[in-house]
């Protein structure tokens, strides 16, 4: 397809961009004691070297009683001035300019870390941090705004190209905007000119430090999608007010508050792409200023057609260029099949940042070990090429695979199956979860590039390895479903044969479920991911009668560092899935499930049709055992180490395979 | 007191009986060394007059990343040396944790797998950890025995083996989380042999102690009181000079260090039964919630210990020891066992410190609060809540002449809400001692001729009810849980009672308990008490609301509160089905985030605690300090 839009340069005041690609601010955890890091340089430097053609930094605070997490930027010292000559220099050098978010979280935020009261426009408690914040005096206002003017300056200093304003899902200025969290009776609040006084005083001040020789942006919430919150029309007025002030560039969009509606922020993918185009769409239609439109950009086809429908000016692509840093230079070049394609899964990168961790990728073990490797797709090649047999085509196989054929060793793939995946192609079979699948599309694609040959319904046994005699082998069998102690032997009580694993049912091996069948199904869920849900839903969609059953608090715990738990339980509700909590599974005879209330000591018992378990497999180690006590040279990875999540194995299998 | 007496231990002698055990402080840097706050932190409570400072654990293999400012031993020579000079000129024994988490860790930081004796799940992450090959098992022995060496040789009085909470030498002795058919599941113990013996041959003549887990609270598999003295004369008996007697494993973290919902003491059966089989030379030391040094001083006295482990009761006062020493037992700051803010195995990182006293952690950062101040001034605190009187203590320890007046009772919220009661005693004792006049009782216009009287004036006057956002129709009440518990207002008592907490914290989970089965708890939420995981009291409290026959309404908001002839109709929405039910009960209390008082019309007024933003007991008393210090 020819991209008509998508390469043609824009200007944002004083600044050029050469493509609508816009790696747009988005934290990453990786400042230590306030301040930039090098892993931010390298971070944000392999996105410029990969083409993008803008970026802009994750926030940096401008003031001290704004510390919402531990690992926030404090632009208010000029101590970080040196961490973004860095930063910039490090982009500039691909000649990418890129602009510098600023930002107070006002009462999106605790006092854990400043020790310092928490200011907002109103003493009303953010509904995450569940502090109650500081009404902010006029004479705090005015600190506000200085802060803003300082961090500006202290930008400029830095090398940055431009300054956009976080107004948008965490922001004391959204604060004020937004009517949920302004109460004040003064001139900041009431009517929308008062709301976005602070706003405008904002701009002013920052427009009076940096002049012209920096553009400025400002990041607007489209829809707050909160009770009582800004929703569109009034963004279309709050973008009229600030194209108006004169000071401005471009406007920036986003969707959601950051502490009450993420879910809808950064989507995972159950939302579908483009979900959050309304806003550009209905900005730019009100103001001539450039509009960035953001919300599961995936694919550059799809951005372009943004483009091409008038919906914004310039695309933001963040989890895109997370997962690929190329993401840009393959689309231009003409490779759309070559880039690693972000699953929108939020596992790693939005998983790992509300748990205070380094941003990272579920499929790119490099995002944000950028410092630590090279910066380009060159790794040293290995002087001594090896042949190196992979068992297993699963994640940490194939990831295995691609990173020693990355060094130049000859790489085959054995497959006992007649499709990679392993247990991704399950995961990826449920619904609303195909995206998943794009792992193993990437590293298939991956390892095509790098010539790595793939035996597929090839079984490995000792023999085999005796026979190819390869240099290494690296184990990646995987793991398999296990029948729990609790479960009666089905070859003593048949009806435990009705007990059977979530697997089971997305090979169709189970038969339960189909219209009208009117199953009643119990799904024991104790991994407290998507298995069990996911699998739940499966069923109530084929027309079962389905109670999920956890040991645990909740539900599918871990749903809720993914985003993905609020919009479960709206369909869950939807579905009529019934959740219950803290019983422990006792055992399974005669057809009767038994459950521990644990709190109470009290037994409970159920007489489903079916018994569904999401429980941690085993891992299939014979191989790897056996070829150890033989003397080969082997290696295991993933599952068959220890049943974990797809990133481990991918982890697991990069260290693995390149470090032969 | 036997407990200000000097103990000797292996070829060492502790000044005191007082043990500052290890844990989490989150003072360390992203290279997992120590740094100059852990050396402020641990010089801090040894010029306290500690007998034993237990560092915070270093990991001893790098399978091993618990959480991010865990410690590595192979970095922390330095450190260890760092913290040794500054304590030992003290007197105070100084002790490396040697640790190993094993499938209690997490694979967040080092991103490899966890290792374990067993493939069983860590009980909160569910993460599967790795069954540990030979040569895993050999690094980590070698670890131990590498780390103890760098402990010794940067001159630590010796090191301690964790067999307790968070502990692969624990995970190896339990049958809940060893099911391995080599050698090392045929005999559990022979891990905890093997680290013990490359230990001792390790450190020479220094001190090798352990932390025993005495109690892993799940008897179908676990280590019990029964099989513990057992262990402990086995173990032991291969040169350990030391034992804390702890308890908790794999499904009960919480109950190691537990908040005051636990009994105080809870390990000292089983310590006594420990120290009747131990050698004579090993000291015994007991551990769980001894916060008072009486209880401390009877259970040496009555043979359960040797010593004993005051951890949080040092966090609260540094000067624990100093105070016994002095006779001043009365004005020790208690430690209230709140673990609000000490518990700090948490993702978010914080610093350790204190409610009591928010410059624990911080030493290196907060001024000295009680240096005399250049003149005297007469000084006017308005509010006699936990900000208030922090406020007047300082304020008169530095030479003012405060008076304090409160319109109701003295302590304000923190008296009649939480475990805050000792704590808030504390401060009118030290108020009263210090000179303070303490007024309660005294209405605002009363006070407000006092102002020409005084040079500075501090307002405390703390919080008052928040607005709601649902309907209220009128006709009916709805109480405000601060005025329940003041005894302002009654409760009925029969029928159900609807408890709005949209905040999830300890105050609600309080009176829910309190009534019952006639309790109605009605959270946002997905769990009650959603925000009480910081202190470790989430699911025991879910626990306990359970048992006492609580009724909550998860996922709800409440649209609106009518009059109905039985009391009242209570309107609730699903937040995500949007489904709308009614419940109808006896009484309505709200439990919501709460609204400061009014600015005091006065100029140029210092404010603290709730009144500049309701909050907490920590900042209350933390912003009672930096008025007092900015008078």
């Amino acid at each position: 397809m020819a991209y008509k839009y998508l390469w043609t340069p824009l200007q944002l005041g004083p600044v050029a961009t050469r493509n609508r690609i816009v790696f747009s601010a988005h934290l990453t955890n990786y400042a230590r004691n306030g301040l930039p890091t090098e892993q931010h340089a390298a971070y944000y430097a392999a996105r410029a070297a990969g083409g993008a053609g803008l970026i802009i930094t994750e926030e940096h605070s401008t003031h001290p009683t704004d510390w919402p997490y531990e690992k926030l930027i404090h632009g208010f010292h000029r101590d970080v001035i040196p961490g973004y000559k860095r930063i910039t220099d490090a982009v500039h050098r691909h000649r990418v300019p890129i602009f510098a978010q600023i930002n107070h979280n006002g009462g999106q935020a605790s006092s854990m870390f400043s020790r310092l009261p928490v200011w907002a426009p109103s003493p009303v408690a953010d509904p995450l941090f569940r502090e109650v914040p500081k009404a902010v005096t006029h004479a705090e206002i005015d600190e506000i705004v200085a802060g803003y003017a300082t961090v500006a300056e202290h930008c400029a200093e830095g090398g940055f190209d431009g300054i956009e304003l976080q107004c948008s899902h965490s922001s004391i200025v959204r604060g004020f905007l937004s009517p949920a969290t302004n109460k004040r009776t003064d001139e900041y609040g009431g009517s929308l000119t008062n709301r976005a006084r602070l706003l405008l005083e904002i701009v002013a001040a920052v427009r009076g430090v940096i002049g012209n020789r920096l553009a400025l942006g400002v990041r607007l919430c489209g829809d707050e999608l909160i009770e009582n919150g800004t929703t569109i029309d009034e963004a279309v007025e709050v973008s009229r007010l600030v194209e108006a002030s004169g000071h401005v560039d471009y406007i920036n969009t986003s969707i959601g508050v950051a502490t009450a509606s993420l879910f809808m922020i950064e989507a995972s993918m159950h939302i579908p792409p483009g979900y959050a185009m309304f806003i550009p769409s209905a900005i730019r239609k009100a103001v001539d200023l450039p509009v960035v439109g953001v919300g599961r950009f995936k694919d550059p086809l799809q951005a372009e057609r943004a483009l091409a429908e008038g919906h914004c000016d310039l695309v933001g692509v963040v989890r895109g260029q997370i997962a690929d840093p190329d993401f840009a230079a393959k689309a231009r070049a003409g490779a759309t099949d070559e880039i690693r394609l972000c699953l929108s899964c939020n596992q790693e990168c939005v998983g790992r940042m509300g748990l205070n961790r380094w941003l990272g990728c579920i499929e790119n073990p490099r995002t944000g070990r950028e410092h630590e490797w090279a910066v380009t797709d060159h790794v040293a090649l290995t002087a001594k090429p090896k042949d190196v047999m992979v068992v297993g085509a699963g994640p940490a196989g194939l990831q295995a695979a691609i990173a020693a054929a990355r060094r130049g060793h000859r790489v085959t793939v054995y497959e006992k199956e007649n499709v990679a995946g392993g247990q991704v192609r399950w995961a990826a079979s449920v619904p609303n979860r195909a995206e998943f699948g794009d792992v193993i599309r990437n590293q298939l694609n991956e390892c095509r590039r790098l010539g790595v040959a793939i035996n597929f319904g090839t079984g490995v046994w000792p023999g085999l390895v005796d026979e190819k005699r390869p240099d290494h082998v690296i184990v990646a069998t995987g793991a398999e479903p296990q029948r729990p102690w609790w479960v009666a032997d089905p070859d003593a009580d048949e009806s435990a044969r009705r007990v059977v694993d979530v697997r089971a049912i997305l090979d169709g091996s189970a038969p339960l479920g189909g219209p009208q069948s009117g199953d009643s199904v119990v799904v024991v869920d104790e991994i407290g991911f998507h298995h069990a849900t996911s699998v739940a839903e499966l069923l109530a969609d084929r027309g079962c009668a389905v109670e999920i059953a956890t040991p645990g608090m909740v539900v599918g715990q871990d749903l809720g560092i993914t985003l993905d738990m609020e919009n479960w339980w709206i369909r869950a509700s939807a579905k009529g899935i019934v959740q219950s909590t803290d019983l422990v599974p006792m055992g399974f005879a005669d057809g009767e499930l038994t459950l521990l209330h644990h709190p109470t000591g009290a037994n409970q018992t159920r007489r489903p049709d079916w018994v569904v378990l999401a429980v941690p497999p085993s891992p299939v180690e014979w191989l790897y055992n056996d070829l150890k006590s033989s003397g080969v040279s082997v290696e295991r990875v993933g599952d068959c180490v220890a049943p974990r999540r797809a990133h481990a194995a991918v982890v697991d299998g990069e260290r693995a395979g390149s470090s032969i | 007191m036997r407990l200000a007496e000097s103990l000797s231990i292996g070829a060492c002698t502790a000044p005191s009986r007082m043990m500052f055990g290890p844990h989490v402080t989150n003072l360390g840097d992203d290279d997992r060394s120590f740094t100059d706050r852990h050396v402020a932190y641990y010089e801090r409570r040894a010029r306290g007059g500690c007998g034993i400072v237990v560092v915070e654990g270093a990991s001893v293999h790098a399978s091993d990343w618990p959480y991010e400012r865990a410690p590595l031993a192979d970095r922390c020579a330095d450190g260890w040396k760092r913290i040794v000079s500054a304590c030992q000129p003290h007197g105070s024994l100084v002790i490396a944790s040697l640790d190993h988490a094993g499938g209690q860790g997490s694979s967040a930081y080092s991103q490899l797998p966890l290792w374990a004796p067993s493939r069983v799940p860590e009980v909160n992450t569910r993460e599967v950890p790795k069954w540990m090959e030979e040569a895993d098992v050999a690094a980590v022995v070698d670890g131990f025995g590498r780390a103890a060496r760098s402990a010794v040789a940067s001159g630590l009085d010796g090191v301690e083996i964790n067999a307790g909470q968070h502990s692969l030498v624990r995970q190896f002795m339990s049958g809940l989380t060893n099911h391995r058919g080599d050698r090392w599941g045929a005999d559990r113990l022979e891990f905890a042999r093997d680290v013990i013996r490359v230990v001792r041959a390790s450190v020479g003549s220094a001190l090798v102690g352990l932390r025993l887990s005495c109690d892993e609270l799940a008897p179908w598999a676990g280590i019990t009181p029964e099989m513990a003295p057992g262990i402990a004369a086995d173990l032991c008996s291969l040169g350990v000079d030391y034992v804390v007697v702890v308890r908790g494993a794999i499904f009960s973290s919480e109950k190691t260090r537990p908040d005051f919902h636990e009994s105080t003491g809870f390990n000292i059966d089983v310590c006594r039964a420990v120290r009747a089989v131990v050698p004579a030379s090993t000291a015994v030391f007991l551990q769980g919630s001894v916060v008072d040094a009486g209880q401390a001083e009877w259970a040496i006295g009555d043979g359960v210990c040797d010593g004993v482990e005051m951890t949080r009761a040092q966090i609260a006062d540094a000067d624990l020891m100093a105070k016994v020493r002095r006779g001043d037992v009365d004005r020790v700051r208690p430690c209230i066992r709140c673990n609000q803010t000490c518990q700090v195995r948490d993702a978010r990182n914080p610093i350790v410190s204190c409610v009591g006293d928010p410059s624990s952690g911080h030493e290196t950062r907060d001024p000295q609060w009680d240096v005399a101040a250049s003149t005297s001034r007469r000084v006017l605190v308005v509010g006699a809540g936990p900000a208030g009187l922090e406020a007047a203590r300082v304020a008169a320890t530095r030479g003012h002449a405060v008076t304090v007046v409160e319109s109701g009772v003295v302590g304000g919220v923190a008296a009649v809400a939480g475990p805050g009661g000792p704590l808030v005693e504390w401060l009118v004792r030290e108020c009263e001692r210090a000179g303070v006049q303490i007024r309660a009782g005294v209405a605002s216009d009363e006070w407000s001729r006092l102002v020409p009287q005084h040079d500075a004036v501090i307002q405390a006057t703390g919080s008052r009810r928040g607005d709601v956002d649902y309907t209220v129709v009128d006709g009916v009440a709805v109480h405000d849980i601060a005025d329940v518990r003041r005894g302002v207002s009654a409760l009925p008592n029969s029928g159900r009672v609807a408890i709005i907490d949209p905040i999830g914290g300890p105050i609600a989970v309080a009176l829910a308990e309190q009534l019952g089965d006639r309790a109605v708890l009605i959270t946002p939420d997905n769990i009650a008490g959603n925000e009480l995981s910081r202190t470790g009291d989430l699911a025991p409290a879910n626990v306990r609301l359970a048992q006492r026959g609580v009724t909550v309404e998860k996922r709800s908001v409440v649209r609106a509160v009518e009059p109905h002839a039985d009391g009242a109709s209570v309107r609730l929405q699903d937040r995500f089905s949007g489904e709308l039910r009614t419940i109808v009960v006896a009484a309505v209390v709200d439990a919501g985030f709460r609204l400061p008082t009014e600015p005091l019309p006065v100029e140029r007024v210092l404010s603290a605690g709730d009144c500049v933003a309701p909050r907490t007991l920590y900042e209350a008393v933390l912003e009672g300090r930096r008025a007092a210090r900015a008078v």
